[in-house]
């Protein structure tokens, strides 16, 4: 089987809604990335878009569209010093009093999150994302607390790429271009308070990537490797 | 109403130019169609309102991304929320077909007389290659779309092992493109 027949089976079945959470999210930022299989998903979008036709339309409660107005108007109205940045400096003190008993920890502000994530009791929400290339070769495990806003990666199989660092990316097209999450794989266990700024909705429904950076992190902010591993987040616990 | 059909095309232009009566407009024609293709994939009501209420949201932000040159505005929306609808569905640990079994009726596998009378020249091509599948594979296409069931609750419901299921779904996809190309 050529490469090019795999990425039409990938694209058909995208379309058709057979792969799963993981492979959905793998095939959704490759075609960001990847014109070949962006127009192969098209394609089978109209091959397919017939079956719709068998679809009987159902009329939504009419409670429906009022909300959703009022949910745009909250959008375009939303200021760039949302309420959540209090929240999240309300956060920021908590970690700094928290950080204070491990005198070692206290100057890296990574270290702030392991402190709380161990003196953290189970999490009610809890989320788990495999990142990876495919099926069988999964590279990370990323668990996030969404109440907590917090979450922890640890290298299952990541290939160590030498003089390299893996980053990892959150990507939400509501937020435009993928926002950093810092460096993984360079620890057993890596953390970082970023997820923090992110809104529980927008972090539910995000792809998480991890690309290929120069040593330390990307120089630009934004991705400039291939990115190598990606999931979505699937709840654990309800 | 088919005297009557919105210039969908335009209706989303205006969206595009944050019109928001244009934007009514376009709900108030598509807002049926795409709430009974959630409501069919996540069988939940309370799961249906939630996503098509994130689905309208993304078709205002995104309005502008709409190229009639490439697809049917109705295309472009349906595909919106098959896609919010399948990651929503597949997020979810599986919900056994016999939790809800209400939910199946609200769409049957024939297509309504008054749509019948529609039926585009697109239909009846994707119909005619459908049908020349082996039934079985024909139904387990249909039902992956329709549904949005996995590969592993078409083994369940076909009884035959995952592998299977994903090589009868290539090959039957591989025939229905082979059939469909001009």
């Amino acid at each position: 089987m050529t490469d090019t027949d795999n990425m039409d089976d990938l694209a058909a079945e995208y379309v058709l809604g057979t792969l799963d959470a993981n492979e959905r999210a793998n095939v959704a930022f490759r075609r960001q990335r990847d014109p070949g299989l962006a127009a192969a998903i098209e394609a089978w979008e109209a091959r397919l878009a017939p079956l719709n036709g068998q679809i009987a339309p159902v009329a939504p409660s009419p409670l429906l569209k009022d909300k959703i107005v009022e949910r745009i108007r909250q959008a375009e109205s939303a200021s760039v010093v949302p309420s959540n940045v209090i929240d999240l400096q309300h956060r920021v003190a908590r970690w700094r009093s928290a950080a204070l008993g491990a005198s070692a920890l206290a100057a890296c502000l990574a270290g702030f999150i392991v402190v709380r994530e161990t003196l953290k009791p189970v999490a009610p929400k809890s989320y788990v994302a495999v990142l990876q290339k495919d099926a069988q070769s999964p590279a990370f495990l990323m668990t996030v607390d969404i109440a907590a806003r917090s979450f922890t990666v640890r290298p299952v199989a990541a290939e160590p790429n030498a003089g390299k660092s893996y980053e990892l990316w959150l990507v939400n097209t509501k937020l435009g271009g993928p926002k950093s999450l810092g460096i993984v794989g360079d620890k057993p266990f890596s953390t970082n308070p970023k997820l923090a700024t992110f809104t529980p909705g927008d972090i539910e429904d995000a792809t998480y990537a991890v690309s290929v950076e120069p040593e330390g992190g990307s120089p630009t902010g934004l991705p400039t490797g291939p990115v190598v591993y990606a999931g979505k987040l699937v709840q654990t616990k309800p | 109403m088919i005297s009557t059909v919105p210039n969908l095309v335009a209706l989303l232009a205006g969206t595009a130019s944050k019109d928001a009566a244009a934007f009514g407009h376009l709900y108030d024609a598509t807002s049926a169609k795409l709430y009974g293709i959630v409501l069919r994939i996540l069988r939940r009501r309370d799961l249906a309102d939630e996503v098509l209420q994130e689905v309208y949201v993304k078709v205002w932000e995104r309005a502008a991304d709409f190229d009639p040159a490439r697809s049917s505005p109705i295309t472009w929306m349906a595909t919106i929320a098959r896609n919010r609808a399948l990651d929503e569905i597949r997020k979810r640990v599986p919900v056994s077909i016999e939790d809800a079994p209400e939910a199946l009726n609200v769409a049957s596998s024939d297509p309504p007389p008054l749509q019948a009378l529609e039926l585009s020249q697109d239909v009846k091509r994707l119909n005619a290659c459908l049908d020349r599948l082996e039934p079985q594979r024909k139904q387990l296409v249909i039902e992956a779309y329709l549904q949005g069931a996995s590969r592993e609750e078409l083994s369940q419901r076909f009884g035959h092992p995952v592998a299977t299921i994903k090589t009868w779904l290539h090959r039957s996809l591989a025939q229905l493109k082979a059939c469909l190309s001009p």
